[in-house]
């Protein structure tokens, strides 16, 4: 019942814009290289600086800059930490006032709205240029990056989805290690022979908080089944066909059969303690949870199909540095930076160093790159998963209204409040309300 | 006939101008931190705006929209039983606990201590116990009712019973809070005045009913009024205990708002609500003030 954070921001605007930025003598030539000294700022969301804990990721971007500040003397990179989750929020409220940084780190599905900020560098024309290879970049990282056809963000970290089970589990239930042409039937039967209820064994988590998390979750299953979240042009929801009916379904199914384990705190991480102690026999996660795992004999396996031979795709959650304009001779800066972090050899070395699965698909043929799955266990399988991610969530300012709709839709499914075909046809019927106001 | 520059002289130099001095730090943090964004959210309830592109005027559009808006409906129920249990129980509760602590009982300070404690943890501590007290597989509530045969209940999971669940969580974080103001008025009651009473030969209930009460009149006023708008400003328990879930079901007002404006990018829409929220909060306080000067008298 204390608000007084909520206003807090707010007024931050308002003092923000009380201030004014400055600009320095730097200067860009003709062919588009800096000169004079320039001072670029950075977010990103990686641990903060000592005293407080240094990730492998923080410290892999400080190397990053030293080598790069070695190699460009007049310029000068001041990194700062802004966790991701509230980058949107903060850039928002720096852009009212001016502050913003020069690159910052943003989720993919910021993107639609940071498009609407003038202030943001529109990169359409610099990643055509042949050496930069944009098209070396996965498929889904480039949709995500682009907007109405404008790409406005340079691939920073890429993930995906697929199964990670407890092989324990499925030795003691006798179920027979999961193939990579797997169908959903398969994973149903699978949790229901591994779920235990005498010892609160579950055979599936399944987030059931109605938040991005859970609905990311049932968009890989929905493009599975053959379906899509919007129509093409993206002004009608396409998420109660057939298919979306088929993937819901597939899930009350497994609610019904009492495998899941439905999770209303995914935020909280509590899920991978329970997989930890041996309590869930498969979970949808992404590669940042093996470290996780220290504990289970665990397996990773790509995304079911609905049907045999039918399509394993998979989603993914690609996050992007963008550049804030500040002046050209700070954005043809930020722009140099960025290359050199996205050129193959960089994106290599934070790969090995983090963990990270690379964001360029040449550099899974790079000579080093062995030694990556050694390395890190399991985490092959997700690298080569990112040839599954095909599609991306749609790049519509209002999706994430949409999803709040889909979310509680699947909610009710779970707790057996509605069919799937009504609770489904419901969240359209409110998405198509939302996708009718223009933007 | 006194001129001009003496009586700005005179202003400069009185007890006035000091007194302004002196309270001009919580003037100013009350116009940054209280009045510009009132005026500011009251326009935004005017706008389509997401705070990052240039807004659009819209009128009363947003204002429009909301009667049609399923999610702010239930929001709006889920306050009114929220206020409705929350209020009473805490409330009572309060008087009653107080009551049982107005007595020289050995270690009385521990157990005054004990009550007082869930107001001073934070909120975040508090949700995250219910959280692990409450867990429908694995908690202690489950567990203990199990061993009378009672359960298993689903408590935050469920969609029936999420809401019941944040008033229990609620009232136990706040009742310490009332029980604290009702001790203190309790104390003040003057003992003659019991003494009399006793006299006369009323019974312990009727001294409660005729003379305590009465004199707890003008406390119960003030915590039913500031435990009402608490209770309509509901928030944190919510956005942590259920986040508003199961779906919609822990719904309310100042948490759909927040969804909208800092989820969905609908910060005018939001800001309205805001607004009306206050309106009902204002008709609310009114009525309980006019309604509470009838009842209470405030001489001792």
């Amino acid at each position: 019942m204390k608000r007084l954070w909520l206003v807090v921001p707010l007024v931050l605007v308002v003092i923000a814009s009380a201030c004014s930025t400055s600009s320095n003598g730097a200067s860009v030539t003709a062919s588009g290289s800096v000169t004079g000294q320039v001072n670029l700022t950075m977010w990103m969301g990686y641990t903060p600086p000592p005293p407080v804990n240094q990730s492998q990721e923080y410290l892999s971007i400080v190397d990053m800059v030293n080598r790069f500040e070695a190699a460009h003397p007049n310029i000068h990179i001041d990194l700062q930490y802004v966790n991701s989750d509230n980058a949107l929020q903060k850039s928002t409220v720096a852009l009212q006032g001016g502050k913003q940084p020069d690159i910052s780190y943003q989720y993919g599905t910021n993107m639609p709205q940071l498009a609407t900020a003038p202030k943001l560098v529109d990169l359409t024309q610099r990643v055509q240029d042949p050496s930069f290879d944009w098209n070396d970049f996965f498929e889904g990282e480039r949709a995500v990056a682009t907007v109405d056809g404008r790409v406005l963000g340079i691939p920073a970290l890429v993930d995906n989805l697929a199964i990670v089970y407890n092989k324990d589990l499925f030795a003691k239930a006798a179920v027979p290690t999961p193939t990579p042409d797997w169908t959903w039937d398969d994973v149903r039967a699978a949790a229901k022979a591994t779920t235990d209820p005498a010892n609160k064994v579950f055979g599936l988590v399944f987030p059931a908080d109605a938040s991005e998390t859970m609905v990311w979750q049932f968009e890989a299953m929905l493009w599975e089944a053959g379906g899509d979240i919007l129509n093409a042009d993206s002004t009608q929801a396409a998420f109660n066909s057939p298919a979306g009916v088929r993937a819901a379904t597939m899930l009350q199914q497994m609610q019904q059969d009492g495998s899941l384990y439905l999770d209303f705190h995914p935020d909280s991480g509590a899920y991978t303690n329970l997989f930890n102690s041996g309590k869930i026999g498969m979970l949808i996660t992404g590669p940042w949870d093996l470290s996780a795992f220290p504990d289970v004999n665990y397996g990773v396996v790509q995304m079911p199909s609905f049907d045999p031979g039918g399509s394993h795709i998979t989603i993914a959650g690609p996050d992007n540095w963008v550049i804030f304009d500040n002046g050209a001779d700070r954005v043809e800066a930020s722009w140099e930076f960025l290359q050199f972090m996205a050129s193959p050899e960089n994106v290599l070395k934070d790969s090995l160093a983090t963990s990270h699965l690379p964001t360029r698909a040449s550099v899974e043929q790079m000579p080093g790159f062995s030694a990556f799955d050694k390395a890190y266990p399991g985490v092959g399988v997700f690298a080569q998963n990112l040839a599954n991610v095909t599609k991306a969530r749609p790049q519509v300012t209002q999706y994430p209204e949409v999803s709040s709709f889909l979310g509680l839709a699947l909610v009710s499914i779970l707790q057996g409040q509605a069919s799937p075909q009504d609770a489904l046809n419901q969240a359209a019927d409110q998405a198509n309300g939302v996708l009718a106001v223009p933007t | 006939m006194a001129t001009r520059g003496a009586s700005v002289r005179r202003v400069m130099t009185s007890d006035h101008a000091v007194g302004w001095a002196f309270a001009s730090p919580a003037v100013l943090l009350i116009i940054v931190f209280g009045l510009i964004p009132i005026v500011w959210s009251a326009l935004l309830s005017f706008q389509k705006t997401n705070l990052l592109s240039p807004a659009h005027w819209v009128g009363l559009a947003n204002y429009r929209a909301l009667p049609k808006d399923p999610y702010f409906e239930q929001s709006m129920v889920h306050s009114a039983i929220y206020t409705v249990l929350f209020v009473p129980f805490s409330v009572a509760g309060g008087l009653l606990t107080a009551i049982a602590l107005n007595r020289p009982v050995r270690g009385i300070r521990i157990y005054r201590t004990a009550v007082f404690v869930p107001v001073v943890v934070s909120t975040i501590a508090t949700v995250i116990i219910f959280l692990w007290v409450f867990d429908p597989n694995f908690g202690l509530a489950n567990w203990l009712l199990g061993k009378v045969g009672l359960g298993p209940f689903a408590f935050f999971t469920s969609s029936n019973g999420a809401l019941y669940s944040i008033v229990a969580m609620t009232v136990w974080g706040w009742i310490g809070f009332n029980v604290i103001v009702y001790l203190a008025a309790l104390q003040g009651i003057p003992r003659e005045l019991v003494e009399a009473a006793e006299i006369d030969g009323a019974g312990t209930l009727g001294i409660f009913r005729n003379v305590t009460l009465p004199l707890l009149g003008p406390v119960t006023l003030f915590l039913v009024v500031w435990s009402s708008i608490n209770a309509l400003q509901l928030f944190d328990e919510v956005y942590l205990a259920t986040n508003g879930g199961p779906g919609t079901a822990t719904y309310v007002p100042v948490f759909y708002l927040y969804k909208l404006a800092f989820q969905q990018a609908e910060a005018g829409y939001a800001a309205a609500i805001a607004y009306v929220l206050f309106a009902v909060i204002l008709v609310l306080t009114v009525v309980q003030l006019l309604v509470g000067r009838r009842m209470v008298h405030y001489s001792g």
